[in-house]
């Protein structure tokens, strides 16, 4: 597919002080390191649909103040794309961020991830020791059992309308037509335009059969509820949830129920899509702000 | 005339939040014309941002202001035909000229002895007025996107068309055009504020400019479109007897004021010329960072 070509890298505000690699059982992830002292952020990787760019609206903003660590996820960037499902379970994806720490020389930090699907959640709960803070954007962690989606990922449809895009066939026959749709989904507010295109980009540096090896439907890339409320029970560290009232991916009833479930402070962003760090980040990263400094 | 359409459309949108509120706002009249002006921070100097051509009212500095006015005491007004100010229905009322006077009455309405003056597209030419035959009261002169006349090259794609010609097509620049402005006013504006803003993604600015152009209507603009303006000649003199420091701030694809107009304008005032990459007509508005750094960094150059 020739969209799927990386698209040219665009100028950055910042650079990274430092980057490299880590690899776990085969798996070479990509990290990159800005500015210097604490505290330290990290900011992991959601769907591998994007890659560690998502975060370009904070990273300038935080490495201001500290020390902010991002990497690829597996499947896209510059990480390896595996073709075995295992590489890319959310309980993996928390090893490679204390692998990712560990390489960056960083003892503790402070959590910011978006979409989470679990490794942020099993990275506080297994290693309490690493996080000291956790901000969960637009989480997807589901507290309550989902219901069926109305059409099925493996079968093939004789539609290709809305939601029918989310399907193995359509993926392998049109990526770009999936990515777009998807991504139209995400930013829900007028003049996106900007952040869709960078979005679509990132989806199409990455294509349909990676995503496939872990990907049959998003109860098999999200924890389910009885895992995402005992690992929440198990949280101590202050956390802060910030979900849209215009999210079209998550229902914003689940995160504020995830919120209740960790104990944590809940912020409703009137009119937010499902990317408020990216649509609107002078908001999102004053609130991140706040609530390190608070908890600091 | 029949213009159903666009009396139509005039209605005022909804009032956008701002950034920050006038500290002062007020009203001054000149020969029976009320013009509305804001008054935003203190200290000094004061810069005046100018009304430019009647399509907008003084929102199209709603990217500046606020970040000014931290810094000095920030000056604005609508012009006659938009905003709050007066609409009056005769040409003669949009003379280059009266929109210069007008600037001079919000100067000594507000007390201010001198201002750095700062004008987009036509406020070119009212600041051109300004700076030549007030040089009392003006400190320094920004223009960002001139709309010139003293020297350069029109626009190529805007002169294929007569303002006052019938013609049987309503394609691009055909738009242009006092028949069509009284067709179908809203279809012009849309089509001038697309080539407003050529960068990618500025449904932004579009969105806001389009919602200015409507609070006026085709008569208004066709009132300041027949109105005199300078002449090429006149223009040349003006600029020889600037004295204060100029900086003209033109966008490399500017298809509204071609770039080789703000650089002649520049050449005749000993002004100092910056050229905007892959920028439109009005940077001030697409890329505000970067001009307010450019008006700062001229501010803290005067003496």
């Amino acid at each position: 597919m020739t969209v799927a070509s990386p698209a040219r890298e665009q100028t950055r505000a910042r650079y990274p002080a430092e980057e490299g690699f880590v690899e776990r059982e085969g798996v070479r992830i990509f990290w990159e390191r800005y500015g210097e002292g604490e505290p330290t952020i990290l900011f992991p990787p959601t769907w591998e649909l994007v890659h560690s760019r998502c975060w370009k609206m904070q990273i300038p903003y935080f490495a201001r103040h500290g020390r902010v660590v991002t990497f690829d996820p597996p499947g896209n960037g510059r990480s390896d794309r595996p073709r075995d499902a295992a590489a890319y379970e959310r309980s993996q994806v928390a090893e490679y961020a204390v692998a990712v720490l560990d390489s960056a020389g960083v003892e503790q930090a402070i959590v910011v991830s978006w979409c989470d699907m679990g490794e942020s959640l099993i990275l506080a709960a297994e290693h309490p020791e690493r996080v000291s803070g956790l901000v969960f954007i637009a989480p997807a962690l589901p507290t309550r059992e989902r219901e069926v989606p109305e059409f099925p990922f493996d079968v093939e449809l004789d539609t290709d309308e809305g939601w029918a895009k989310e399907n193995r066939h359509y993926w392998l026959r049109d990526w770009p037509g999936y990515v777009e749709f998807f991504i139209s989904k995400m930013f829900t507010e007028p003049h996106s335009t900007k952040q869709i295109e960078d979005a679509v980009g990132w989806g199409l540096e990455t294509d349909a059969e990676t995503l496939l090896v872990s990907f049959r439907g998003w109860d098999t890339k999200e924890l389910d509820p009885e895992t995402t409320v005992e690992l929440s029970g198990r949280v101590r560290c202050p956390a802060l949830v910030i979900h849209g009232t215009a999210d079209e991916l998550v229902e914003h009833e689940w995160a504020r129920a995830f919120a209740s479930e960790l104990g944590g402070d809940f912020v409703l962003l009137e009119g937010s899509g499902h990317g408020p760090h990216a649509r609107d980040p002078v908001k999102v990263n004053l609130l991140v702000h706040d609530f390190i400094w608070r908890h600091a | 005339m029949d213009r159903p359409v666009a009396v139509e459309l005039t209605a005022p949108p909804r009032e956008q939040t701002r950034a920050i509120f006038p500290d002062e706002s007020g009203y001054v009249e000149r020969d029976g014309i009320r013009l509305y002006y804001e008054v935003y921070g203190s200290g000094e100097p004061t810069v005046l941002l100018l009304p430019t051509w009647s399509l907008m009212h003084s929102r199209h500095w709603k990217m500046q202001i606020p970040y000014l006015a931290r810094h000095c005491r920030v000056l604005t007004f609508d012009p006659r035909g938009n905003g709050r100010s007066d609409r009056p229905r005769e040409a003669a009322a949009y003379d280059e000229r009266e929109f210069a006077a007008d600037a001079l009455a919000v100067l000594d309405e507000t007390k201010t002895e001198r201002a750095v003056i700062v004008g987009f597209s036509l406020g070119g030419q009212r600041g051109l007025l300004l700076a030549a035959e007030h040089p009392e009261r003006v400190e320094g002169a920004v223009f960002i996107g001139p709309s010139f006349v003293g020297g350069g090259e029109p626009s190529a794609e805007r002169i294929v068309y007569d303002f006052d010609t019938h013609y049987d097509t309503d394609e691009g620049w055909a738009k242009h055009n006092r028949f069509y402005w009284l067709r179908d006013y809203s279809g012009w504006v849309e089509f001038f504020i697309s080539k407003m803003f050529p960068e990618p993604h500025s449904t932004k600015p579009v969105e806001d400019a389009v919602g200015w152009g409507l609070e006026t209507d085709a008569e208004i603009m066709i009132a300041s479109q027949d109105a005199p303006s300078l002449t090429p000649e006149e223009s040349q003199e003006l600029c020889r007897r600037v004295r204060c420091p100029v900086l003209v701030i033109h966008g490399e694809n500017d298809v509204l004021a071609s770039l080789s107009r703000g650089t002649a304008f520049a050449e005749q005032t000993g002004g100092e010329l910056v050229v905007l990459e892959g920028s439109g007509h009005a940077p001030h508005i697409r890329n505000p960072v970067k001009v307010n750094l450019l008006i700062r960094e001229f501010l803290e150059s005067l003496p």
